[in-house]
């Protein structure tokens, strides 16, 4: 049966939850033999695409994403656009993640481009396990073969998430003024967004840390001190990374996409508790430019280190 | 002894009467409502907000200010499946932050599904309440939201149509009926008179008048200050007004699982909170040959957002006019207008284009 199997290739757009997800995904798909494509990085032209494609109030990442996924149409079988709604009872994915696939395939609705899925809801009996192994099975794999291949990608997700971890942890016990950055990594990880900001902190000399290099466990249960009724799940591994590193940081940014509906309201929350921190909010939206954020960046680097006693 | 509570819950369409009920026949506590929101309860609540949260969040942190105002000692917060989960959170931080004193029963905190959990949250809001008393109330106040509903889709669909204006007195002294309940026997009083009335009322309708669906975002679609009155707007141009949304449709009674069904081949899973149900309901209404539908949000509400590309497919496949309205607390009633006698413009000239 194997020799008679067609290869298949799935597109992955360079967006959203792949900056989260991603490892997983493309493990998955090689130990099956599955060939995977990515969409560019994000340039100009993808967002100007997406912008076009994408209801104008959608979020930033949104239009993004929509401008990976017309990138891939034509160069894949399937576009691959898993939906993410809980892994657990008591937690959710914002919406948006929940309607992407559906959101997607109805702005494509005139393309021929077909679109693969798989659904992680555990709060309708799937889990994360179910899903993937759905997904394989879908493609014409036995229940085992996925199954197996769901374990190892997970084994990989959770061994690169330790290692991000244990590398933070090395940084941080380096001497020099530490500012902690809060915002998805889906933002933070794109070189068109987030990077130029990730940039201008390692050529100020400070040293960086990232409030979603965490142990993502870990960070659940910090967050539900702070915010007991926050149940966004990447919120929550925002607030609760936040809250286990910024002891260690002298300045703490705070990186939305507009207009980011969980952002809106837990970086609100962080804002008004912490008191012990300077915050800076920073908000992306299609219009900014660079000039205007590194201005922000710089003042506010000064005032820290003027409050640390070091020379401006 | 403490002296009992003073309890507000933020205003919400005409909803407060069954909480009002609800507070004051089945926990026996005292219920302060608040004053009927108005522009200052909007710009209360968005000067003391996040820029980029939704309006309603907005809308009933004012009402909160206005209900402290108004006297109340403790605030009552519900949570939904949006971002509606975490308003409570966020908005007692910010009353405490602005100096006020007050209690906050948050009831997300107490929304795990957890037999013992609803318990507490009983107990948090009077700790004496009768067991008995207060299952006897929920269920009248059920009865009462059924009324109050039916009365209210009723009321739409006739007003437009009624030259000596007399269903809005009807629809009036109904609400006050309401608010004013004491007894079971109070609510279905009122609401036999009230359906009574209004069903023996002479219309003057056309055989076939223009027919419009209003759908969208739950607290923006029904609340009538918040959507600008756009219902008693469209009515008043002659429309029959339809919207499905209410709080009998979309929680006290279920079927929710099998619309997802229905709109399999638009959308496969759900988009988020009340997406499959707007959706499917665009579908129903275009399906029922109605001559335009409506698409209710406020700014930046995630999954009604997600569902406009869905709609705008339903729209071209039905050839079905879909006009979309954003609020945020700038939208004024002028450009409200405008647009929808634009809009009732457009469906009239095709109506008759088709016949």
């Amino acid at each position: 049966m194997d020799a008679e199997r067609k290869p298949i290739t799935v597109g992955i757009p360079r967006a959203m939850l792949y900056y989260q997800y991603g490892t997983i995904w493309k493990a998955f798909f090689e130990a099956l033999g599955v060939k995977t494509v990515l969409s560019p990085p994000t340039n100009r032209e993808i967002l100007e695409e997406g912008i076009r494609l994408s209801v104008d109030e959608t979020c930033l990442s949104a239009k993004v994403f929509m401008g990976h996924v017309h990138a891939l149409i034509g160069k894949c079988d399937y576009i691959f656009i898993p939906r993410y709604s809980s892994f657990r009872h008591d937690e959710v994915f914002c919406t948006r993640f929940e309607g992407l696939y559906d959101q997607t395939r109805n702005i494509f609705r005139t393309s021929p481009q077909r679109f693969l899925s798989c659904n992680i809801d555990a709060k309708n009996h799937q889990s994360e396990g179910d899903a993937f192994q759905a997904l394989g099975v879908s493609l014409g794999f036995s229940a085992k073969e996925s199954r197996q291949a769901y374990r190892q990608a997970l084994k990989k997700q959770q061994a690169e998430q330790k290692a991000a971890v244990r590398n933070q942890e090395a940084a941080a016990k380096k001497d020099g003024l530490k500012i902690l950055i809060v915002g998805h990594p889906y933002l933070l990880s794109d070189p068109y967004l987030g990077k130029p900001i990730l940039d201008f902190f390692r050529e100020s000399g400070t040293i960086l840390l990232r409030a979603d290099h965490t142990n993502r466990d870990r960070a659940k249960t910090a967050c539900m001190e702070f915010s007991p009724t926050c149940r966004w799940i990447m919120s929550k591994e925002l607030v609760g990374g936040a809250m286990l590193w910024k002891d260690r940081a002298d300045g703490m940014i705070l990186l939305s996409a507009f207009p980011c509906g969980p952002d809106s309201m837990t970086n609100e929350l962080m804002t008004r508790k912490l008191k012990d921190i300077p915050v800076l909010n920073l908000v992306l939206d299609a219009q900014s430019g660079t000039a205007g954020i590194e201005t922000r960046l710089e003042s506010f680097l000064d005032i820290i280190r003027f409050k640390k006693g070091s020379p401006v | 002894m403490k002296q009992s509570r003073k309890i507000a819950l933020p205003r919400y369409a005409e909803y407060n009467c069954a909480m009002k009920y609800v507070v004051e026949q089945g926990f026996e506590s005292k219920c302060i409502l608040p004053p009927p929101l108005t522009k200052r309860t909007e710009e209360l609540g968005a000067k003391n907000s996040p820029d980029f949260v939704c309006t309603p969040f907005k809308t009933t942190l004012g009402s909160m200010i206005e209900a402290l105002e108004a006297g109340a000692d403790t605030i009552l917060m519900v949570y939904g499946i949006c971002r509606l989960n975490y308003f409570a959170e966020l908005q007692e931080q910010i009353l405490r932050d602005l100096g006020y004193q007050f209690d906050f029963i948050n009831l997300s905190q107490f929304n795990t599904g957890k037999k013992k959990d609803f318990l507490r949250a009983v107990k948090a809001i009077n700790p004496n309440t009768n067991a008995a008393k207060l299952t006897k109330a929920f269920a009248e106040t059920v009865r009462m939201v059924e009324h109050l509903d039916e009365i209210t889709g009723k009321y739409y669909q006739v007003c437009g149509f009624d030259p000596t204006r007399e269903s809005r007195l009807i629809y009036r002294k109904f609400l006050s009926d309401m608010y004013a309940a004491q007894t079971l026997a109070d609510i279905e009083e009122s609401y036999r008179t009230a359906r009574r009335s209004l069903a023996g009322l002479p219309l003057q309708k056309p055989a076939d008048p223009l027919r419009v669906g209003i759908l969208g975002e739950f607290y923006t679609v029904m609340d009538a200050f918040s959507n600008l009155e756009v219902e008693q707007k469209l009515a008043d141009m002659g429309v029959e007004v339809h919207r499905w949304m209410n709080v009998t449709n979309s929680m006290l009674r279920p079927g929710g699982k099998n619309h997802q069904i229905q709109i399999m081949e638009r959308c496969e899973y759900s988009m988020g909170a009340n997406s499959t149900t707007d959706i499917w309901q665009a579908q129903t209404f275009a399906q029922m040959g109605f001559d335009g539908l409506i698409h209710i949000k406020s700014a930046s509400c995630t999954p009604e957002t997600d569902i406009m590309p869905v709609l705008a497919n339903l729209s071209q496949d039905y050839k079905i006019p879909i006009l979309y309205l954003t609020y945020d607390s700038q939208t004024s009633d002028v450009g409200l207008m405008t647009r929808l006698e634009a809009y009732y413009d457009m469906i009239e000239i095709r109506k008759k284009a088709a016949v």
